[in-house]
């Protein structure tokens, strides 16, 4: 067969080009996904909203936005994303360390499978059973508190631990954050191909310089979504902190409760106007990570 | 059930209702036992088998009726009734309830956004009047007084009499409260008890007071800010726990000594608490409904709920006619502490949850 | 040579591994406290003597297997086809996917009784089997968020594309891909999303107590009124029965087909065969 050098690249046959319907079809493999989100999530959600813009007797009203600006309420939302951004910071980063101790650090496969199947459990371990679970170790009379009173001579409460505080609250949030970190990082960790590692120690890297150079970079992208998860998961928690501290932590799932299940207090449409206000700092949230996530992404396209 | 009987039985019932709206007396039990058993099913919400022993006296119902009893969230709070009902309006399945328990100031709130029906029991009269509505809305079904539940394991020295006595330094962290006053009803009425116990007249000066004297408490290192429930008291965490005397003496039996428990009604502030019933205006089962009303508020139901401790309201009653049994009786705090019992008003408790409501965050540094 | 003993790794997994037994230990250890003065299971006996344990939690078991084949069928398929054709609907599709995170479930619940109540166009709720259903979609949609995450971390570390277009190229269709080529990639990712939708869904209580269904979460509060031991015991067979769950999840996921349930006692012999 010849090759004629001679043909022009007019000459060459053209890919077909998409016409604009075969285009459009490309949306409809999203649809069931949309129809089911709209159907048992969305919906539902949207009674919500609207009922933030009422009053008890149903008419529009702002009251209910307008209260949001009031300083206990702003104090509450402040309180929650400290304690989120904490707590998901923790999570990410002990997980993180934990999952690659775990899967890539040499160790039995069983480990890997008792950690995961753990994981598993213990990352929807929450609510009353975990707090008292924590009371029942670190608190004034707890196992270890006790432990180390009467074996070490060690008066853990008097050396200004406290587990009723914001930090211990944080501690206790690690119990379910880690595992969900480890259980979402882990199939990323697994396409970490180990032709990379190799490769860079054979240009001469030593371990950090392979983490910093190639594997976090790679990973960021996932870690950063991981992180974005964490934060949602921490923010939206109740019955743990309420379990925990009484009264004397208000963060913003808090004061919804007390707003929609009130014994006391009961203006259910204030409750759903600061769940609108979670929305909206979800919304916030998730556009930030979109803008970290796209420059992370970069030097994949 | 088909839609035509389905009207009819609407129809029948709507015709009854007014009839003994207007004529409270003339119940007709026959007649509403064999409606209410030809619906065949009735849903309650909030109702826990340890408070006031709603266990047995559902199953008492159960049994001298045979009908079904579906029973939704027992855990719910008064509010989270009061939406159960707004959200199955228009709903007749089995997630609809048909009664509603709540705390007292949701009766006149319920009646005000039309979600309940009025009904008038046959043993209406002798409902003390400052615990009904005059319409009929809502009722009085029992009531009980703030006590303290003491463990001895924990508290190995003298155990407090009253308020004033939990100032004392040897109760350091041992303090607690049901959980949150902006939330639960039992924990706004300790702070209100603390409040009286401290000087303060009723309404927003016993609540200012109480919130005082645990501020106080807390500065002083003797409040535990950690909700008081049976396992934290038993592990040692909340060892003097507030709350309503018929749950801490469930408590009590449930925990059977271990640990060992005293229970004290303080001395220096004692608060009765009143809970009301009232059947949904969208009940799917209004027969059934009122038949249980008939069956609480008849002797034997009232006598159910004075075996899980609630003081049943129409107690005074029974004890003039001497109905009550003596082993009853004496499972009961002595009688001399209850005499001394308040029964904040409707305004009063208002005007304390508003003050709670302002001032708890800022007072006792939440946030 | 043998490998060098991974010390680190060893310290950290000892240290993950105490601070989650500990608390549970602590637990136990109040559980067994029961009978005053000895150490003995009469709270685990008390559990066990209450009728409806072992009928909630079958019932809480199916609706959650159901909620993972559910879950797995929308999202994988869904997932794919956003990283694959429409990625510019990615940000949506995990803002959607964060929602239940911070929708309270109870709100949640009166949605569904609203729009699904037995005067609406779809009435499920008049149903006992509409209402299973409901459960079901509802322990789906609290599950979003993980199984998404997971199974979109899953997929962003294989080519789809390269994968997809040898598919393709092999003639393929578009669902054939899918089931033959993407789940079976993605296998460890939906084990994850699978463990954390069992969880969630066996313990649950808003749902299924505000719907009225027979689960194990209403039981589990139930019994746990006003008691002080027999909830510290619930909450450790709870944790034992999640946990051998997953452990036969993982049985099942990882064996690959024709894989044998045991290794051979006797290795064969290499002969030779020619392929």
């Amino acid at each position: 067969m010849t090759l004629d050098v001679s043909a022009k690249p007019a000459d060459l046959p053209l890919r077909p080009r998409r016409s604009p319907i075969a285009a459009g079809w490309t949306w409809l493999g999203v649809v069931p996904f949309l129809a089911f989100t709209f159907l048992f999530l969305i919906g539902p959600v949207l009674y919500l909203m609207v009922g933030a813009f009422q009053n008890a007797e149903g008419g529009f009203t702002l009251d209910n936005i307008i209260a949001l600006g009031s300083p206990d309420i702003v104090a509450s939302f402040s309180l929650s994303i400290r304690l989120s951004l904490v707590s998901a910071l923790m999570g990410t980063i002990a997980g993180l360390v934990l999952a690659h101790a775990v899967i890539l650090g040499g160790l039995s496969p069983w480990v890997r499978s008792a950690f995961a199947t753990f994981s598993g459990v213990a990352s929807n371990f929450a609510g009353v059973p975990l707090a008292f679970a924590f009371i029942a170790t670190l608190g004034r009379l707890g196992l270890v508190t006790v432990l180390l009173r009467d074996l070490f001579g060690i008066n853990l409460y008097s050396s200004g631990f406290n587990l009723f505080s914001f930090y211990g609250l944080s501690l206790v949030y690690l119990y379910f954050q880690l595992p969900l970190m480890f259980l979402i990082i882990a199939p990323a960790l697994d396409g970490l191909r180990k032709e990379w590692r190799e490769a860079a120690e054979s240009l001469g890297a030593s371990r950090r310089q392979y983490w910093q150079m190639v594997g976090l970079p790679v990973l960021s992208p996932t870690i950063l979504g991981c992180f974005l998860l964490l934060f949602a998961n921490a923010f939206g928690t109740l019955a743990t902190v309420y379990a925990l501290m009484g009264s004397g932590f208000d963060v913003v799932p808090v004061v919804l409760f007390q707003q929609i299940r009130g014994n006391v207090l009961y203006n259910p449409n204030l409750g759903y106007a600061l769940a609108l206000g979670m929305v909206v700092i979800m919304g916030v949230s998730n556009t930030l990570y979109l803008i970290l996530r796209n420059r992370a992404e970069r030097w994949q396209k | 059930m088909p839609q035509n009987a389905l009207k009819a039985l609407y129809l029948t019932t709507a015709v009854a209702v007014c009839a003994s709206a207007a004529h409270a007396q003339a119940v007709d039990m026959d007649a509403l036992v064999a409606a209410a058993k030809a619906e065949g099913t009735l849903t309650t919400i909030a109702l826990p088998h340890d408070w006031c022993n709603y266990g047995a006296v559902i199953e008492g119902f159960k049994a001298k009726y045979g009908i079904e009893v579906n029973e939704l969230n027992p855990n719910a709070g008064s509010g989270d009734e009061i939406e159960a009902i707004k959200a199955n309006k228009d709903n007749t399945g089995p997630q609809a309830p048909d009664v509603i328990d709540v705390g007292l100031s949701f009766g006149p709130a319920a009646k005000a956004e039309g979600l309940i029906q009025p009904y008038k029991v046959s043993t209406w009269d002798t409902i003390p009047d400052s615990a009904k509505d005059a319409e009929g809305y809502w009722y009085g079904d029992y009531y009980g007084v703030l006590a303290m539940a003491v463990n001895k394991d924990v508290v190995t020295d003298a155990t407090p009499t009253s308020f004033a006595d939990l100032k004392d330094p040897k109760y350091a962290s041992m303090v607690a409260i049901p959980g949150d006053p902006r939330t639960g009803n039992s924990s706004m009425m300790s702070v209100y008890a603390m409040g009286l116990a401290n000087g303060g007249k009723g309404g927003a000066e016993a609540a200012s007071a109480g919130i005082a004297f645990l501020k106080d408490m807390k500065a002083s290192g003797n409040f535990v800010d950690v909700g008081g429930s049976a396992q934290n008291f038993a592990q040692g965490t909340t060892p003097v726990m507030m709350d309503w005397d018929y749950n801490i003496l469930a408590m009590r039996d449930k925990l059977a000594g271990n640990p060992p428990m005293e229970v004290v009604i303080p001395s220096d502030g004692v608060i009765a608490g009143v809970y009301v019933q009232a059947i949904s205006a969208y009940a799917p089962h209004p027969n059934a409904a009122k038949l249980w009303m008939e069956y609480l508020y008849s002797d034997e139901g009232q006598l159910g709920w004075l075996s899980g401790y609630c003081h049943p309201i129409r107690f005074n009653d029974m004890v003039d006619r001497g109905v009550i049994p003596a082993d009853m009786m004496a499972k009961l705090p002595p009688a001399d502490s209850y005499a001394k019992a308040i029964f904040p008003t409707l305004e009063e408790q208002g005007a304390a949850k508003q003050v709670v409501a302002d001032t708890w965050a800022t007072e006792m540094g939440t946030n | 040579m043998k490998k060098p003993v991974p010390y680190a790794a060893i310290a950290i997994a000892l240290i993950g591994a105490s601070y989650f037994v500990v608390p549970l230990l602590a637990t136990f250890y109040f559980s067994l406290k029961m009978t005053r003065g000895e150490l003995g299971f009469a709270a685990y006996a008390s559990v066990f003597r209450s009728a409806d344990f072992a009928a909630t939690i079958v019932y809480s078991t199916i609706a959650s297997l159901a909620a993972i084949a559910i879950g797995t069928l929308v999202i994988v398929p869904t997932a794919y086809w956003v990283r694959l054709k429409v990625p510019r609907l990615r940000p949506l599709m995990e803002f959607i996917s964060l929602l239940p995170l911070i929708v309270p479930p109870v709100v949640l619940v009166f949605g569904y009784i609203r729009m699904f109540g037995s005067s609406s166009v779809l009435p499920l709720t008049a149903s006992t089997f509409g209402t299973d259903i409901l459960l079901v979609l509802g322990y789906v949609v609290l599950s979003m968020p993980y199984m998404y995450r997971a199974i979109d971390n899953g997929l962003s570390v294989i080519d789809i594309a390269t994968l997809t277009e040898a598919a393709e190229s092999l003639g393929a269709s578009r669902f054939r891909t899918i089931v033959l080529v993407i789940f079976p990639n993605v296998r460890a990712a939906i084990i994850s999303g699978a463990f954390l939708t069992f969880s969630i869904s066996l313990g649950e209580f808003v749902l299924a107590s505000l719907l009225n269904r027979p689960a194990f979460g209403p039981y589990l509060v139930q019994l746990g009124q006003d008691r002080a031991y027999e909830p510290a015991a619930l909450a450790i067979m709870s944790f034992a029965f999640t946990w051998g769950c997953m452990a036969l999840m993982q049985l099942f996921a990882i064996r690959k087909p024709g894989q044998r349930w045991f290794s051979r006692s006797t290795p064969r012999t290499a002969t030779g065969s020619s392929a």
